[in-house]
C-alpha cells in the first residue's frame, strides 16, 4: 500500500478538506456575526493547521507502564487552531464583509481543488487495475 | 464534520437578519403613530444582537463555532420629536405634538446593512452548497 503511495495521499488530502471545512465553518460564522457589536472575525490558517494534523499524525501513542494502561494508538482526535483576526474597528465591530467574502471564495477553491486531486487519483488508482486485468 | 453545521450558522446569519428587517419595517410603519396603548406616541425599536454557540457533542473538543441570534428587542429612550400642532387632537396643552422617535434615514441605512448581510449569508450558502456537490463527486 504505502509503496503506492495510496495512503500518504488519501490521508493528506484527507485532512485538507477536513480542515478547508472547518475553516468554511469559521468564516460562515463571520458572516453571520457581520452586525454583531464588538465582534471580531475568527480564521483558521490553513497552512499550520496541515502542518500540525500531519506531524499529530505521525507522533507516536503514548507509553504504557502498567499493564492495565490503555494503548493510545497515537492517533488524538484532531484539533484544528481558530485564530482571533486583528481586523480594523469599523463602527460596529471589526468584521471586514467584502475581506470575509474573498476569504469565502478562497476556501472553496481549496476544498474544490483537493477534492478533485483526490478524484484524479483515484483515475489513476482505476487506471492500473483496468490495464493490469487485461 | 458535518455540513449542516456551517449550513446551520449561515441560517443563524438569515434568521436574525429577517427579525431585524421586521423591526425595521415595523419602526417605518410607526413612523407617525401619535397613540399607542400607553398613551405615549410609538417609541423605535432595535434589536440587540450577540452571538451565539454552536456545537455538537462530537466537536466538544474543537473551539465552539459562533452564529448569531437576537437576544432582545429594545426600545429607543431618545426624546421625541416635537412639532407644534395645536390643532391635532394628541397636542399637548402647550400645542406642541409629541411624535415618535423614528428617523427616516437611521432606518433606511438599517434596512440596507441588513439587506447587505443577509446576502453576505446567502453567498456562504451558496459556497457550502458548492462544496458539498464538489464532495459527492469524489470516486465517480
Amino acid at each position: 500500500m504505502n509503496t503506492l503511495s495510496f495512503q500518504r495521499t488519501f490521508r493528506l488530502i484527507e485532512k485538507a478538506i477536513g480542515i478547508a471545512h472547518r475553516r468554511h465553518s469559521v468564516i460562515a460564522g463571520n458572516l453571520s456575526n457581520l452586525d454583531t457589536p464588538g465582534y471580531r472575525g475568527k480564521d483558521i490558517n490553513f497552512k499550520t493547521a496541515l502542518e500540525q494534523a500531519l506531524t499529530r499524525e505521525q507522533t507516536p501513542g503514548m507509553s504504557t507502564t502498567h499493564p492495565k494502561h490503555i494503548n493510545s494508538s497515537g492517533r488524538f482526535p484532531d484539533k484544528t487552531e481558530v485564530t482571533e483576526e486583528e481586523g480594523e474597528w469599523n463602527g460596529i465591530n471589526y468584521v471586514n464583509v467584502d475581506e470575509a467574502m474573498v476569504k469565502l471564495t478562497e476556501n472553496t477553491l481549496i476544498y474544490r481543488s483537493a477534492t478533485e486531486a483526490l478524484m484524479r487519483k483515484i483515475v489513476l488508482m482505476r487506471d492500473v487495475i483496468k490495464e493490469s486485468s487485461r | 464534520m458535518n455540513y449542516l453545521q456551517s449550513l446551520q450558522i449561515s441560517a443563524s446569519g438569515l434568521l436574525s437578519q429577517r427579525k431585524r428587517m421586521d423591526i425595521i419595517a415595523d419602526n417605518l410603519a410607526n413612523i407617525e403613530t401619535t397613540r399607542t396603548a400607553t398613551g405615549d406616541p410609538y417609541r423605535r425599536k432595535m434589536v440587540v444582537v450577540g452571538t451565539k454557540q454552536i456545537q455538537e457533542f462530537g466537536d466538544m473538543m474543537e473551539a465552539a463555532l459562533e452564529g448569531v441570534q437576537i437576544e432582545d428587542v429594545v426600545e429607543d429612550q431618545s426624546p421625541f420629536s416635537k412639532s407644534y400642532n395645536p390643532s391635532h387632537p394628541d397636542a399637548n396643552k402647550d400645542g406642541y405634538l409629541l411624535k415618535p422617535n423614528v428617523d427616516l434615514i437611521v432606518e433606511m441605512t438599517n434596512m440596507m446593512m441588513a439587506r447587505r448581510t443577509f446576502e453576505a449569508n446567502i453567498a456562504a450558502i451558496k459556497a457550502t452548497r458548492q462544496m458539498v456537490l464538489k464532495a459527492l463527486e469524489i470516486g465517480r
